[in-house]
């Protein structure tokens, strides 16, 4: 063999490859890229978003199955939270934020979120105003490992909230067999594995893309200010692939947390809701021990999308059309079916950070080295409200997150929270968001 | 230009056949057999093995092998060692093949049963079964455990109904799992004719039933049931058919006649190439929505049964719980029927439970929708070769 | 002021539309460059087809696309939005690498590289330069600059001396051709008109990529490809003539699939689901079926036996397998797996709209939708889209009901103004469908009471699935839908106002024809409108990207 990388490097790849450098990283790192400059805190904190459709039950008269009726620390377990109460002491609450469109109609089960993730109200449904954060997040957390982030759609259906240019969302894993590919098929390598050398095809892949990059500056010459979006984004994918295999090249560091999991079984497609939350379960137990074995730190999970099409086995009615036509319970007060559903969904939400809980990690668990923002697209549904979404950020954040809160806000922008998260997730972010849902104040009673 | 010629000329025949049928003084219930197992009542509350009124102690117990090997002779070491998995000659597969030598003079039982004294089996200690009264005497038999009628001639359920690849309720038997699970994956397929000359299916004294085999696979719906209206054609076998006389009351069909036929044999373990059955008679009733339920019953040779199941002797033996020979003195002991006046009585009464589904079912070259009952057998290729028996529950992981 | 842009009868001489005379002012300032119209991602079938074609069918392409994106009605509108994320490039890598190896794999190597190398250890550098040529062509649609073929070159010549395997260094550069971003994008450009000083024209090999995207959904043949490089293709005979070839081509079915695929939304298939206890007879078999069913209807009609597009709602004929034909609950009248077969008038099937494609897809996973199926006949076929539901609807007054039937569910919803407006245009030909499940089963009852399947729609009543066949066939706004359908998945942008008279003009010769669906692919093919040059904005060196533009329709809004 007479490949050597370094000749291959400085050969082939030359500068154009190198030079497309990510501007935001540096400001993020200090010289080594170990730490984060701003905090001193020790890598891997990961962070994650958490999806899931159709919000929390309202009720007509302005009650909630959700929203604690306490406030500040130590909230109490409502019905539709339940599912929270093993993990309760490491999520807070976050309740009455809202979407302020600054006139911009509502594009149901979708300005809901995207506000969230972009920082704006969506000019149209399907489409956000500016890159949703969390790629952001990944462009910093995510060096050094494999997978800048990990996108994961429990559902069975590509759905994604995940975009850099607004359009072009992220293909997700849509079952926990492709996940398990992706974290631990091909190209995959065991941290702790004893033996480790190289692999030299890789070096003969990376030289595929060496005379690709070189084209960049003369493609985008000749293209308008929209086609140049997109070919950034190609250029953008082609120097993360670079990176992955750079990180290949290199001898991973030891993850004692982590053990390669088996092969999952293949699972028939269904959106029933005990499907859907087998499958999420099954995911949160691949992706966290894909955050154990080092091969991200970011991720996005979608458990059900926007218009959740969900529903309980044998039922000819979905979720989505009982949050709609569900009378309200006169005796109940609340829609029973939907809550019933809401709880089921929420279910999953509740097993996913359990799973996350169950790994060790040092003195704590992986989940205390996490920060997870978890929301939905809407507040009531039954009127698509963007009043009194729910959110919530669950695990440590390697200490910086105190945990176990409840705040309830009277209408402040949701971007608070979604600064919040990019906070303790370790990013330097002072402010967030666009026009009036633009913020520089995280809330730091949770903060620790 | 042929292509065309063959697309054009089945639609036609469709449209006609899906004209109003009244005009015509017949009618034509054409089904596939989705499950098909032996009639064992399993008279338990519930459970799988639970002592029942059929069993009263319950399913046939584990033997305890070492002592069954020391009681044919082996000294406790070598039982042990026959039995102990290091041994190299005992495969994960198929086990130990020594198993076989428990015979007088190191015999093997498989190949010779009657080397060996009768271990004994626990057997059906109730009144009550499933079948047809075969020979229309109601002062023998069992009472019928579904209509409460008398002389139910059903002995192979007598001998071996407690063992646990025929007891457990309906459809959950280690013996009937194994049978359909690959039939419903596509193996094989058995289809149902019923065609009645009168105006009324429910109720027709001159309707004729045939049992045919088809080569279309069936087809499982999303939760693993067996989809209705899917399309069949018959595949004619040389042997393999029942053509019977019946009539219709209330919409339960029963034999007017006995009738010989063979089937591919739907037994456990059993040799495949086919099933010849005496005095075969049927008992179906066409439910409320449109499934047909009921059974064939008849006279089957016993001693294949065995032979079929010693084939893969110590693998059935371990998963099945059996004294292997207990199952050949046990049918030897009921085995109710000579074909030969005063023979030797080489056949033994037993019944299939049969559930069918709606579907099409074609003529051979699947041109025309059946609209008769008759035989297909010389339209049939040289008779295929006969099937070597396989393991009894080796596909069968409740079995394990 | 539009009617004198397209009137024009020579091909190739149409003026720039400009954005703003602020841009039109730059862009003369230093004009006589060309630039890129637009930039389209490749669909997963073009790659596949691309692909085949240059190498063979029996190439595997084992990946995961990237979903497309529908916008506007069209994912070849989508397209142009697309761009290749993180994941995506992963799959676009492996298959690079995957294609490379199985072209230069030694059943394929003496066919396929065409020459041999010296040394099989060594570099040959003359052999090299000639398969990065010829192949380079194919997959770019053009001829290689001398940059890109060096850039391989280099490529090879030091992947051959790392390994010492000549085919070795010979795959890299393919596979580097496969991801190269001229190759995964369709990068259109226009150049000056040397015909009308100041004004733009598309360059000769986007002009022949657009004609056989549109009618083959595949790259250019060595044939246009050489007329291209002549520059014939700009004269109008020629052009002409060469649309006929390939209209006259078994590959014009390609193009025809490829598009009513886009068209007719068969991308739900990829989600779709149905509850497996309310339709024990769905499976993805079933799904993959009817789906080809559909696409068998509609080729057979309007390209092999060139009828009527309109048939396409009325006729009975169709094809069936034996899956399909459980669902359809009859008799499978072959022992072929896929057989020609007319419906009988008692099964009130008539048109694809009674075929499970469109039934199941546009329904919900245990239960049928006439809003839905309402909505998406109006958005597929005459091109009118519904508006998402307002966000303040008071859906307190809509009550369940378990029994009865959707129309009487559904006449409850018109009570309620908020949703009555929409619901009043979608319903009611969704309602003459109702006799059809959520699967595309035929059913009489729903609850146990008799469906009515009357429908009073735009002023007209006609009953069931049968009436709205008829009803569609003779609406003008039917085969307009499809004239401007062709034309936007053609040039991969939506029609505004300035292309109306164009489009009238082309419904007009599309009537005039007697709705032959390739006569309309032929007439826009080698028409003017079809080249039109629009400049992109922002054009120039790069400002700080953001995100902007139009965004993929939304799904349908709650019923």
């Amino acid at each position: 063999m007479t490949f050597s990388r370094r000749s291959m490097m400085r050969g082939m790849v030359g500068g154009a490859a190198v030079c497309v450098g990510i501007p935001t990283l540096d400001m993020f790192l200090d010289v080594n890229g170990q730490t984060f400059a701003d905090t001193g805190a020790k890598v891997p904190v990961r962070f994650g978003t958490y999806f899931w459709g159709l919000g929390l039950t309202d009720t007509p008269d302005g009650g909630s199955r959700w929203v604690p009726k306490t406030k500040g620390k130590g909230w109490e377990i409502t019905p539709e939270l339940e599912s929270l109460k093993p993990v309760k002491d490491k999520v807070s609450v976050f309740s009455g934020f809202r979407v302020n469109g600054d006139g911009r109609p509502n594009a149901v089960h979708w300005s809901g979120h995207a506000a969230i993730l972009s920082g704006v109200a969506p000019s149209r449904g399907g489409q956000m105003d500016a890159p949703s954060f969390d790629t952001q997040i990944a462009d910093a957390l995510g060096v050094g490992t494999r997978f800048r982030s990990i996108e994961c759609s429990a559902n069975g259906k590509t759905v994604s909230y995940s975009t850099r240019t607004g359009k072009s969302f992220a293909t997700p894993e849509a079952s926990p067999i492709a996940l398990y590919t992706r974290l631990f098929g091909q190209g995959f390598q065991d941290p702790n594995s004893p033996n480790w050398s190289p692999d030299a095809s890789i070096m003969l892949k990376q030289s595929v893309l060496s005379g690709v990059a070189e084209q960049r500056r003369a493609l985008l010459a000749r293209v308008g200010s929209t086609d140049r979006v997109k070919l950034d984004q190609y250029f953008t994918s082609l120097r993360e692939m670079e990176n992955q295999l750079d990180i290949q090249l290199q001898r991973p560091a030891k993850a004692e947390a982590c053990l390669i999991p088996t092969r999952p079984d293949e699972k028939p497609r269904a959106h029933s809701v005990d499907v859907i939350n087998a499958n999420s379960k099954a995911m949160a137990r691949l992706l966290a021990m894909g955050m154990a074995c080092n091969q991200t730190k970011v991720f996005n999970f979608v458990h059900t999308p926007g218009q959740s099409e969900t529903y309980i086995a044998g039922d000819s009615k979905i979720y989505h059309q009982y949050t709609h036509d569900e009378p309200t319970d006169p005796k109940l007060g609340y829609q029973p079916n939907s809550s019933k559903l809401a709880g089921l969904v929420m279910q999953a939400f509740g097993d996913f950070l359990v799973e996350m809980d169950s790994i060790k990690e040092g003195d704590g668990t992986l989940l205390d080295n996490m920060a997870v923002l978890a929301f939905s697209d809407t507040g009531y549904a039954k009127i698509h409200s963007l009043e009194n979404i729910p959110m919530l950020i669950a695990g440590g954040a390697g200490g910086r997150h105190k945990g176990g809160y409840h705040i309830a806000s009277a209408g402040e922008p949701v971007t608070r929270v979604s600064l919040t998260a990019q906070q303790l997730a370790g990013a330097p972010v002072g402010e967030f968001g666009a026009g009036a849902m633009k913020t520089s104040r995280p809330i730091t009673e949770i903060m620790a | 230009m042929k292509r065309a010629l063959m697309n054009t000329a089945p639609i036609a025949a469709v449209v006609m056949l899906l004209a109003p049928q009244a005009a015509h003084a017949a009618w034509t219930k054409t089904y596939v057999i989705e499950w098909i197992e032996h009639a064992s009542y399993y008279g338990a509350k519930g459970g799988m093995i639970d002592p029942g009124t059929d069993c009263s102690k319950g399913t046939n117990p584990e033997p305890n092998w070492v002592q069954m090997l020391i009681n044919a002779g082996y000294t406790k070491e070598e039982a042990e060692w026959i039995r102990n998995p290091a041994n190299p000659e005992r495969s994960a597969v198929s086990g130990n093949p020594k198993m076989a030598f428990r015979g007088k003079n190191r015999a093997s039982v498989y190949k010779d049963p009657e080397t060996y004294p009768d271990p004994g089996i626990l057997e059906v200690d109730g009144d009550k079964a499933e079948g047809i009264n075969l020979d229309g005497d109601a002062t023998n038999g069992f009472i019928n455990a579904i209509t409460g009628e008398p002389g139910v001639d059903n002995k192979f359920y007598k001998a071996l109904g407690c063992w646990k690849t025929f007891r457990g309720p309906k459809r959950m038997s280690s013996g009937a799992q194994t049978v359909n699970d690959p039939m419903r994956e596509g193996s094989w397929t058995m289809v149902i004719v019923v065609r009645g000359e009168g105006n009324d299916p429910m109720n027709d004294d001159k309707v004729q039933v045939g049992v045919y085999q088809s080569g279309d696979p069936m087809i499982k719906t999303g939760d693993g049931k067996i989809v209705e209206d899917f399309t069949f054609t018959i595949q004619p076998h040389a042997r393999n058919e029942g053509v019977f006389p019946a009539r219709v009351k209330n919409g339960r069909i029963t034999s007017t006649a006995p009738v010989d036929w063979m089937m591919r044999d739907p037994s456990p373990g059993a040799v495949r190439s086919g099933l010849e059955i005496l005095k075969g008679q049927i008992d179906l009733t066409m439910q409320p929505d449109g499934s047909l339920k009921g059974y064939f019953g008849g006279y089957r040779p016993w001693a294949p049964v065995y032979f079929g199941w010693a084939g893969f002797g110590q693998v059935n033996e371990v998963l099945t719980w059996i004294d292997l020979p207990a199952a050949w003195y046990a049918m030897k002991r009921h085995a109710d029927y000579a074909p030969t006046p005063g023979g030797e009585k080489t056949h033994i009464s037993f019944a299939l439970r049969v559930d069918a589904v709606p579907a099409f079912v074609r003529t051979p070259d699947a041109k025309q929708e059946i609209a008769e009952v008759r035989s297909y057998k010389a339209e049939a290729p040289a008779t295929p070769p006969a099937a070597a028996p396989r393991p009894l529950a080796a596909a069968t992981p409740a079995a394990r | 002021m539009c009617a004198a842009v397209f009137g024009v009868g020579t091909v190739g001489a149409v003026a720039v539309t400009l954005q703003s005379p602020a841009i039109a002012q730059a862009r003369q300032a230093t004009a006589a460059e060309p630039f890129a119209v637009a930039v389209r991602r490749l669909t997963e079938s073009q790659y596949r087809n691309i692909v085949a074609d240059l190498f063979g069918a029996d190439i595997t392409m084992n990946a995961r696309f990237e979903p497309e994106m529908r916008e506007e009605g069209l994912q070849a509108i989508g397209a142009a939005q697309l761009s290749v994320t993180t994941s995506g490039f992963e799959q676009y890598f492996a298959l690079a690498n995957s294609v490379s190896a199985q072209v230069i794999d030694a059943k394929r190597r003496e066919k396929l590289v065409g020459c041999q190398p010296a040394d099989p250890k060594k570099v040959d550098e003359a052999c090299t330069r000639a398969v990065v040529t010829r192949y380079g062509k194919g997959l770019f649609r053009r001829p290689l600059t001398e940059a890109e073929i060096a850039t391989r070159l280099s490529i090879a010549a030091k992947g051959t001396a790392g390994v010492g395997d000549y085919y070795e260094g010979l795959r890299l550069a393919l596979a580097s051709l496969l991801m190269d971003p001229e190759f995964l994008f369709r990068v259109e450009s226009a150049e000056p008109d040397p015909a009308r000083r100041g004004q733009y024209r598309l360059d000769a090999y986007t002009k022949a990529s657009r004609l056989s995207f549109l009618l083959w959904n595949s790259a250019p043949d060595a044939e246009l490809l050489s007329v291209a490089e002549k520059g014939d293709i700009h004269k109008d005979a020629v052009l002409k003539a060469q649309v006929a070839r390939m209209v006259a081509s078994p590959k014009v079915r390609d193009g025809a699939s490829a598009f009513f695929t886009d068209m007719l939304q068969f991308d739900h298939f990829d989600n779709l689901t149905k509850d497996a206890a309310t339709y024990p007879k769905y499976s993805q078999k079933v799904a993959d079926s009817a789906r080809e069913q559909t696409l068998r209807t509609v080729l057979d009609l309007t390209v092999d036996q060139n009828r009527d597009y309109r048939d396409v709602f009325t006729s009975n004929e169709t094809f069936i397998n034996r899956a399909l034909a459980a669902v359809y609950k009859v008799s499978y009248p072959s022992k072929d797996p896929w057989t020609k077969y007319t419906f009988p008038a008692s099964s009130e099937r008539s048109g694809i709209l009674t075929q499970v494609t469109f039934l199941s897809l546009f329904s919900h996973p245990a239960a049928s939708s006439p809003t839905k199926r309402g909505v998406k006949i109006h958005e597929i076929f005459m091109c009118e889209p519904t508006p998402e539901p307002p966000a303040d609807v008071d859906f307190s007054k809509v009550q369940a009901l378990d029994k009865g039937t959707v129309r009487v569910r559904l006449l409850d919803h018109m009570q309620n103004e908020g949703c009555a407006s929409c619901h009043r245009r979608s319903d009611p030909p969704g309602l003459a469908l109702e006799r059809f499940d959520g699967l595309g089963q035929l059913r009489t009852l729903e609850n146990g009471a008799p469906i009515d399947v009357s429908a009073d729609f735009e002023g007209v009543k006609f009953t069931g699935a049968t009436g709205l066949g008829k009803y569609l066939r003779d609406d003008k706004r039917i085969p307009a839908c499809l004239v401007r359908n062709v034309y936007a998945y053609g040039v991969g942008k939506a029609p505004d106002e300035r292309d109306e008279d164009y489009l009238d003009d082309q419904t007009k010769a599309f009537a005039k024809s007697g709705y032959r669906f390739k006569a309309l692919l032929a007439g826009i093919a080698s028409s003017a409108g079809f080249f039109k040059v629009e400049q992109p904005k922002g054009l120039g060196p790069a400002n700080p990207p953001k995100a902007v533009a139009t965004a993929r329709l939304s799904q349908g809004g709650p019923q």
